[in-house]
């Protein structure tokens, strides 16, 4: 089981992150980000295959009548993490779908997304892209006179009709270690030092984050 | 329709603040088809009105100089494009809130579509839709909402069976059911729960159980959990 002992919410030594510490950090990441981080599903197989072991083991030593009463409760202990666990793989894939569906008529349409999406994901994007302008067409466009029918006018001072990643959106970033310099909106450099916490728009640490030098919080 | 009082884009501002009331007491309303239907007369209309200027011959361009009508197009030209994106607006607006619904009833499309009305906001309180009319929600959908619940259903289906590991090894669903619900963490591995609604005999950990109606049962929270999700049972 990953170490379930002292909740490091900001480890402070990448080097030795278990995989659920790894998946927390990118949990609480995708959550805060404005758009889609690259989807981390290796280490989503590897917990999860950590998990079905652990399932297993556990009915086995459920199923042994030796096991005494501290080993039985231990495996509660064990129980609970497993679901605990399990609740955060939940909540991190139910995020980005989230923001998947969010955005999924500019994904369809923007290759560079696609590499960060799972081949699952990337799918449901388009079908969900293609699913809700059938669904316009149905209700309101085809009733509409011909000139009136696209789904992608570009009238100045109007919202784009497909939604894109805000990424002037505020952060909270939280300097792993000490990072590279970036540039403010205001011309100014930035440089942080581990430990550091900033508020900047999005764009700003985007490749920090990438490269993971920092963390959302 | 008050000529007198009447402007292009009222209607669509109808449509707009019934979406906000929708958000605001967080229910869904009745599908509105009148006024849809009538911002789209009024988007035909409009459109003639452009076509008419634009025909004109003594708006005709040909002695050079600009238009004399193109301020009035604009004008129509404006109000067609805000009315179009109001009526996309209120149509984005409730799959939206239909695709909420469906998320907070751990995806169960049947159960949703004959779900009371009125009782949209499903386990935080008690599903006592009695105030409203006792109408399902079906009967406030459009045809076109209920095939978007369908299909919408269909291509979660897919991505759920559809490995999410790389290597194509077992799909994700074995080990973690997506629709269960994610507002808080599990601190305890059992729960107790009151049977609100008959549910039959159900296999748990600790064997078959039968929940009937009224009966108390401390269970393991995972058996159970979209049961309790769909509103059969109560945590205590």
């Amino acid at each position: 089981m990953p170490d379930a002992g002292a909740p490091h919410i900001l480890p402070q030594d990448a080097a030795e992150e278990t995989s659920y510490q790894q998946l927390m950090k990118h949990w609480m990441n995708e959550r805060h980000a404005p758009d889609i981080l690259p989807g981390q599903e290796v280490l989503l197989g590897k917990l999860l295959d950590h998990v079905r072991k652990q399932s297993d083991d556990v009915q086995l030593l459920r199923a042994d009548p030796d096991s005494s009463e501290e080993e039985h409760f231990r495996i509660m202990l064990v129980q609970t993490e497993i679901e605990r666990v399990k609740f955060v793989v939940r909540s991190y894939i139910r995020t980005r779908l989230h923001k998947i569906e969010k955005f999924a008529r500019f994904i369809a349409a923007t290759p560079e997304m696609h590499e960060r999406l799972s081949k699952a994901e990337l799918e449901h994007a388009k079908r969900y892209a293609r699913l809700v302008e059938y669904h316009f067409n149905q209700t309101v466009l085809q009733s509409l006179p011909e000139e009136q029918r696209s789904l992608e006018d570009n009238v100045p001072f109007m919202p784009s009709m497909i939604p894109q990643p805000d990424k002037l959106r505020p952060v909270f970033v939280h300097a792993r270690q000490a990072c590279a310099p970036v540039r403010l909106p205001d011309g100014s450099a930035l440089t942080m030092q581990k430990g550091q916490i900033s508020l900047t728009p999005y764009y700003v640490i985007e490749q920090l984050l990438l490269r993971n030098e920092v963390e959302l919080v | 329709m008050n000529a007198a009082s009447h402007q292009f884009g009222d209607l669509a501002t109808q449509l707009l603040t019934e979406s906000r009331r929708s958000t605001a007491t967080d229910t869904l309303f009745k599908y509105n088809d009148v006024l849809v239907r009538s911002i789209i007369r009024e988007q035909r209309q409009l459109e003639g009105f452009i076509q008419a200027a634009l025909n004109d011959p003594k708006n005709n361009p040909a002695n050079g100089g600009e238009n004399p009508a193109m301020p009035t197009i604009l004008l129509y030209q404006t109000a067609i494009m805000r009315n179009k994106r109001c009526l996309l607006a209120y149509h984005h607006h409730r799959i939206e809130r239909l695709k909420d619904l469906y998320w907070a009833v751990g995806g169960a499309v049947p159960l949703l579509l004959s779900m009371p009305s009125g009782s949209s906001n499903v386990g935080s309180q008690q599903t006592g839709g009695a105030a409203s009319a006792p109408s399902d929600i079906r009967s406030k959908l459009s045809p076109h909402e209920v095939d978007f619940l369908r299909s919408y259903a269909a291509s979660l289906l897919v991505l759920r069976t559809e490995a999410f590991s790389s290597d194509g090894t077992e799909g994700l669903t074995e080990d973690v059911d997506l629709l269960a619900p994610i507002t808080r963490p599990p601190k305890d591995l059992h729960v107790l729960v009151r049977v609100v609604r008959d549910c039959g005999v159900v296999s748990t950990e600790q064997g078959a159980i039968d929940f009937r109606k009224g009966h108390r049962f401390l269970v393991h929270r995972a058996d159970v959990e979209h049961l309790i999700v769909q509103g059969f049972l109560e945590e205590v």
